[in-house]
C-alpha cells in the first residue's frame, strides 16, 4: 500500500492543481415591471395603457383577430469544470414572459404570464 | 516533519503527468437547457372546449405566438442540448513532422414542443405535442433516423 501512496498523491495533486471552475451569468434584459400586471384589466385596458405600464414590447405579432404584444427577458447560468483530461459544462436558460392579446380595437382581451427566470440554476451536466 | 517523498522527483512527475495527460486524452461533456419543461396537457386542454384564456391560465405565457391561416398558434418549447467529445492524441510535432490524433464529437439538440391552435373565436382547435427529450442521447445521435 505504501508503494501506491506516492503515485496516488501525485495523481491527486495533478488533478487538483490543473483543475479550473467557471461560473457565468448572462442576462437578456428587457425591463418590465411585473408589479404592474395587477392593473391589466381584460375588456378595459387598451394597448396604449399597456405600453405605458409595461413599456415597449419585445415583439409584436399580428393575429387573426387582433395583435399580441410579447414582453420577454431571460437569465442564463453556466457552469464549467475542467479536471485535467475531463471537462464538464452546463447551462440553464429561463425566461420571464408576458404575452398580452388585443382585439382589433386594441382592447386587451387576455394575457398570459410566466415568471421563470429566477429558476435558472448553476449545476453540472449529470 | 518528515516529507513522504523527495520534492524534486515529485515536481518532475507532476509536471510530466499533467502535461502528458492534458496532451493525450480529453473528454468533454456539455449539457444545456433552455426554457421550462412542458407540462402534461392531455387532461388540462381539450380540443373543442378549452379556450385561449384557460390555456394561458394553465400553461402561462407561450414562447412564441403566430397566426396561421386564420388560426392563432401558441407555441411552448424547451430545448435540450447534449454535447460530448472524446479525443486521443499524442503530440509529436516537436520531434516529428506530424502528430497522432483521433477524435469523436457529437452534438444533439432535442426539443419538447407543444403547439396549440385556436380558432379566431379563441377555442382550441388542434393540439400537437412532441417530446424530443424522450429520445436517449447516444441512441439518437448514433442512429440514422429519429433514434426510436
Amino acid at each position: 500500500m505504501n508503494r501506491l501512496r506516492e503515485p496516488l498523491c501525485i495523481l491527486l495533486l495533478a488533478f487538483t492543481l490543473q483543475s479550473c471552475v467557471m461560473l457565468a451569468k448572462n442576462k437578456d434584459y428587457y425591463p418590465f415591471d411585473t408589479s404592474q400586471l395587477e392593473k391589466l384589466t381584460p375588456g378595459k385596458s387598451t394597448a396604449a395603457e399597456v405600453t405605458e405600464m409595461l413599456g415597449a414590447p419585445s415583439t409584436i405579432v399580428k393575429l387573426s383577430n387582433g395583435n399580441a404584444y410579447i414582453y420577454r427577458h431571460s437569465l442564463s447560468k453556466g457552469t464549467g469544470l475542467w479536471l485535467v483530461i475531463v471537462s464538464f459544462g452546463n447551462y440553464d436558460k429561463r425566461k420571464d414572459q408576458i404575452v398580452v392579446f388585443f382585439d382589433k380595437n386594441d382592447v386587451l382581451t387576455h394575457y398570459g404570464v410566466t415568471l421563470d427566470a429566477n429558476k435558472a440554476a448553476y449545476g453540472l451536466p449529470f | 516533519m518528515v516529507c513522504p517523498f523527495n520534492i524534486l522527483p515529485f515536481v518532475i512527475y507532476l509536471f510530466m503527468l499533467g502535461n502528458l495527460l492534458t496532451g493525450c486524452v480529453s473528454y468533454r461533456l456539455i449539457r444545456g437547457t433552455e426554457g421550462r419543461s412542458i407540462p402534461p396537457v392531455s387532461e388540462q386542454c381539450q380540443v373543442g372546449t378549452t379556450t385561449l384564456e384557460e390555456a394561458l391560465e394553465t400553461l402561462g405565457a407561450p414562447d412564441q405566438v403566430a397566426e396561421l391561416e386564420g388560426k392563432d398558434v401558441l407555441i411552448y418549447r424547451r430545448s435540450l442540448l447534449a454535447q460530448s467529445g472524446l479525443s486521443f492524441g499524442i503530440p509529436l510535432t516537436d520531434i516529428w513532422i506530424s502528430s497522432f490524433d483521433i477524435s469523436a464529437y457529437g452534438r444533439l439538440v432535442r426539443y419538447d414542443s407543444l403547439l396549440l391552435f385556436f380558432t379566431s373565436d379563441g377555442i382550441l382547435n388542434k393540439m400537437v405535442i412532441e417530446r424530443g427529450s424522450r429520445h436517449p442521447y447516444l441512441k439518437t445521435i448514433l442512429s440514422n433516423g429519429k433514434g426510436d
